[in-house]
């Protein structure tokens, strides 16, 4: 801010076009907006807990959060109109927006009704199986969540379907048709479907369906030679691949060129009419409005084999087993039972041991012809009776199906091929439903939980529910993840966010310490890993590779494994994660708590911008603390509290003002000691800068070209802030800080709430200016950086503007960070003119956190 | 857990919602943990159950469509006055409370509940095991 810039600021304050508020009265307006910013995101955490599993909540509680949460975010746009003394409109309008579309999910009505025609693979997920059908919205999954290869390409959705019934006027002709049918008469239905199938092969595809399959197609050249490819065009209607599995009911078409996938796409559609799916929807009682297919389109692989997987067979609990279908060439032979297959069967736990290979003599296989269709080949004399499958293809393969499984908590129908150079795509999974018939032969896990060793229980909580059984593995705060092994258990000191790139390894996690509104919690759910988190003890009761059962839905943690207890979660009636109130609550999270303004710098940082309640509770909290920072700089005239001197050894020319028991001195005392001091977080900081006994009062020497260096900055950049010139403020309250420190030629901010709520807690640090040239300032930066970031602080550099942010740690842990931030305060003062090399960065660092190591023990 | 020999016959439940997915929570919850489990959302159906069978356990929501869970509680408390009854409610309130425990019920449970805490609910009732 320019010199001017900041006089007319200042000015403009004291134009007195309205007498101003008190400051103790707009300080409590902030107190408020951060006590009702944090019990927002309570609500929100509270509701996503609910994902976790380990409640039982129904919709009313749905609808009871959704209503206050709404209140809240209401109230909350209403006193930061009051604090700032403006209207708000924009915000007012996201509020207004969001709400709307929460009020719609509540009603059942998708507030998001996604319009396209078509929809590429990576854009997939379970949230868009009415657009995309359940096939390829599992495949969606498959490949964006769980991170497995699914052939490329894309979906024409269920609207495109309706756009064809209604483009070829057929959704009349269809519900007189049934109208007319008495039930009963087989031939009459038979009549009716014959007539619309030959409308439907017959009919036009909407220009804008075609423009948008061109469209895809298109950006499938980009990575594909289209003029080689052939394409596998599937079915993927609403209830396909669902607890109904309408397996082999609708069809695929196999081996198409990019030029006719219109054709296949009318012979897919057609299928929907056949007779045979027309009377299995019939059955099972789907209405007619309950018919919509997908159909999607990708690349047909190479395959050297193919086949299909279950994830298990339905055997007694000593015999449970993973069963491998194979052939050469392509799967669908292998699928519908028409061909010789290998069938390998395998160990269900980790590493997936062989136990038996049974290879069959295998005459001919299912290859693309070329320029389109399929065709049957004759094998190679010398491959006939080999298995087409390597152990080492079959152990990749079955961990694949394994994630699958673990994923959906049922067992899985896989479908696969390995192409020619060795790489596995995933084809399709849908559930496979087992019921044990008889209980004696499936014991219920009542008896193996009596006997089984219980390690810890009810400690901690739960992240995501669900069972695993695997092997402990530790991992200390600096391991290296690389080498984590497939089906472990993850048991840590802390959560991290950085566990994230072994969710699809490990069967579960479990942590000492952390919260389940943190982000790892968030990623385990997603993952659906069933995690439980700060329990304490887990890794000092577990030992590393010892194999354990835990049980993260009753939060239990067995020595030794008990299998009784994963097969009766893949056999329960209904998979959580499956029910309405489930997913409606997940649907209503995706309007609530994702956080899109996350970049206060960035020009996206506005209301307008607001997609989410937390959106307008971060723009809110940001808005009010700029506030308050206003109010306090240009306003400490004004306020009415008596600002008071510090008296300190070491000079820190601060000012205090206390808005609400951060100060234990009396009434109209002009000056107070640091006993005095009951703010919680300036306390903490001052005994940093104190007790850590580096504020150094030896001389530094400054060679002659930094200190020319700073005799021209003194009159540059290091003055441009002339309203805080050799005045430092602190406004405190017992829980908070607002902390503008200039020592020097550095300019710090700290602004940090400190309590026994986890969850409010946090601290802001910025730090910018120094003597120097720009290379040392920036030198210092890094520095700083670098020790904040071994003190977890979440940092940014910009030049020579640091900025750190810490959060949601205990209290402890908290003071001990504002220790951190007192002494690096002080260390720091000439820092900049000490580091005249690269390497001195990385040593200084180390001397700092060396230093203040004492202090962090107590 | 290590609980006594296996001789006695399961303990069993009732539980009562009109919620399908607390019986669909609920009843494989309390299978895992080794009881009999039947689940209703139809109060009807539910006090048919009571009258014909011995419950251990019932476990009701209080506020139900068409239904007074108060009532449901009573109706058991006269049939199988040894039958412990454990009251969800997500209408939980110092009054409804009172009343419930006036009426013989022997826990009161807020919704949403951990699973954790009515399967320790159920099992201090029922004598610390599953099996008695």
């Amino acid at each position: 801010m320019s010199l001017l810039a900041g006089l007319k600021d200042a000015l403009a304050f004291w134009r007195p076009r309205k007498p101003p508020v008190p400051f103790a009265v707009q300080f409590k307006r902030f107190q408020i907006i951060l006590e009702r910013n944090n019990r927002i995101l309570e609500l929100m955490a509270d509701m996503g807990d609910k994902l976790g599993g380990e409640y039982v909540f129904d919709r009313q509680y749905i609808l009871t959060a959704c209503e206050r949460l709404a209140d809240l975010v209401f109230k909350l746009i209403s006193d930061l109109s009051v604090l700032t003394q403006r209207k708000n409109v924009e915000l007012f309008l996201a509020f207004e927006r969001i709400q709307h579309q929460i009020q719609e999910e509540l009603a059942g009505r998708h507030s998001f009704p996604n319009l396209s025609l078509t929809l590429p693979l990576e854009e997939l997920n379970r949230d868009l199986s009415e657009e995309a059908g359940n096939k390829l919205a599992n495949l969606g999954d498959i490949k964006n969540v769980l991170g497995l290869a699914v052939p490329d390409g894309f979906v024409i959705t269920t609207k495109a379907f309706f756009d064809f019934l209604e483009h070829n006027r057929l959704p009349g002709l269809v519900e007189e048709g049934l109208d007319r049918w008495d039930g009963k008469d087989e031939k009459a239905l038979e009549e009716l479907s014959r007539d619309i199938r030959r409308r439907i092969l017959q009919g036009e595809v909407p220009r804008p369906v075609l423009a948008q399959i061109t469209a895809k197609l298109e950006a499938l050249g980009t990575r594909h030679d289209l003029r080689q490819a052939l394409f596998a065009v599937r079915s993927s209607a609403w209830g396909e691949d669902t607890e109904f599995s309408f397996a082999g009911q609708y069809e695929s078409v196999l081996g198409v060129p990019a030029r006719r996938i219109a054709e296949a796409y009318k012979q897919v559609l057609a299928s929907a009419y056949s007779p045979e799916a027309w009377r299995y929807r019939l059955h099972r009682g789907y209405l007619e409005n309950e018919m919509a297919m997908a159909v999607g389109c990708q690349i047909l692989v190479d395959a050297e084999t193919s086949g299909g997987l279950y994830t298990y067979v339905p055997l007694s609990l000593e015999r449970e087993a993973v069963v491998i279908n194979a052939a050469w060439g392509l799967g669908a032979p292998v699928v519908d039972g028409t061909a010789e297959t290998d069938t390998y069967v395998l160990e269900r736990a980790t590493p997936h041991a062989v136990r038996s290979l049974d290879t069959a003599r295998k005459e001919t296989m299912l290859v693309a012809a070329p320029g389109g269709g399929t065709m049957l080949a004759p094998v190679e004399e010398g491959r006939r009776n080999l298995p087409c499958l390597s152990p080492e293809r079959m152990e990749r393969l079955t961990q694949a199906a394994m994630a699958i499984e673990r994923y959906y908590k049922r067992p899985q129908d896989v479908e696969w091929s390995f192409d020619r150079r060795g790489d596995l795509y995933l084809l399709q999974a849908r559930p496979l439903n087992i019921r044990p018939s008889e209980p004696d032969f499936c014991p219920l896990p009542g008896e193996a939980m009596r006997e089984a060793e219980v390690v810890f229980s009810g400690r901690g909580t739960v992240a995501q529910q669900g069972v695993a059984v695997g092997r402990v593995h530790i991992v200390r705060e600096d391991d290296d993840l690389s080498d984590f092994p497939y089906g472990a258990i993850l048991v840590t000191r802390y959560t991290s966010p950085r566990f994230s790139r072994v969710m699809r390894k490990a069967q579960g996690i479990l942590t000492d310490v952390g919260s389940v509104t943190g982000h790892m919690a968030t990623l385990a759910r997603e993952y659906r890993v069933p995690t439980v988190v700060n329990t304490g003890v887990a890794t000092t009761a577990l030992r590393e590779g010892e194999e354990i059962t835990l049980d993260a839905t009753q939060n239990t943690v067995f020595r030794g494994a008990i299998r009784e207890l994963c097969r009766f979660e893949l056999s329960e009636a209904e998979v959580f994660e499956e029910s309405g109130e489930y997913r409606l609550l997940r649907r209503l999270l995706k309007r609530i708590a994702p956080l899109n303004l996350v970049d206060p710098h960035s020009e996206n940082f506005k209301p307008s911008a607001c997609r989410t309640f937390h959106d307008i509770t971060r723009w809110i909290h940001e808005r009010s603390v700029e506030a308050l920072i206003g109010l306090s700089e240009s306003h400490w005239r004004g306020i009415q509290a008596t600002p008071r001197r510090l008296v300190t050894d070491i000079p820190l020319g601060l000012t205090v003002i206390d808005a609400e028991g951060g100060l234990s001195a009396g009434e109209g005392v002009r000056e107070v000691r640091a006993e005095e001091v009951s703010s919680v977080p300036l306390a903490a900081l001052l005994a940093g800068v104190g007790d850590s006994g580096m504020w150094g009062t030896d001389p530094v020497s400054v060679d002659l070209g930094s200190f020319m260096s700073s005799v021209t900055r003194t009159f540059t950049a290091a003055s441009a802030e002339p309203r805080t010139m050799g005045r430092n403020l602190a406004v405190v309250s017992r829980e908070y800080m607002n902390l503008h420190l200039r020592l020097g030629y550095h300019f710090t901010i700290v602004d940090a709430y400190i309590s026994n709520r986890i969850n409010d807690n946090y601290i802001y640090f910025r730090f910018l200016g120094g003597v120097t040239d720009f290379i040392r300032r920036s030198r210092r930066a890094r520095c700083i950086a670098e020790i904040l970031e071994r003190q977890d602080f979440r940092v940014d550099v910009h030049g020579d503007l640091v900025v750190a942010r810490i959060k949601k740690l205990s209290l402890r842990r908290m003071r001990q960070k504002m220790l951190v931030l007192g002494g690096l305060i002080s260390y720091t003062r000439q820092l900049d003119v000490r580091l005249s090399s690269d390497e001195d960065i990385a040593l200084h660092a180390e001397e700092f956190l060396q230093r203040i190591a004492p202090l962090l023990e107590v | 857990m290590n609980g006594p020999a296996d001789t006695a016959p399961r303990k069993r439940i009732l539980v009562l919602d009109d919620e399908p997915i607390v019986c669909k929570r609920l009843k494989p919850a309390f299978q895992k943990a080794g009881y009999e489990v039947e689940a209703f959302t139809d109060s009807v159906q539910a006090m048919a159950r009571v009258e014909q069978e011995h419950f251990d356990a019932v476990i009701t929501d209080l506020k139900m469509e068409g239904v007074d869970g108060m009532h449901f509680l009573t109706r058991v408390k006269e049939v199988s006055p040894d039958t412990a009854v454990v009251v969800i409610t997500g209408f939980a309130t110092l009054e409804t409370a009172k009343e419930s425990f006036r009426k013989g019920a022997f826990d009161f449970v807020a919704k949403p509940f951990k699973l954790s805490d009515i399967l320790d609910t159920v099992r201090r009732v029922l004598g610390g095991e599953s099996r008695g």
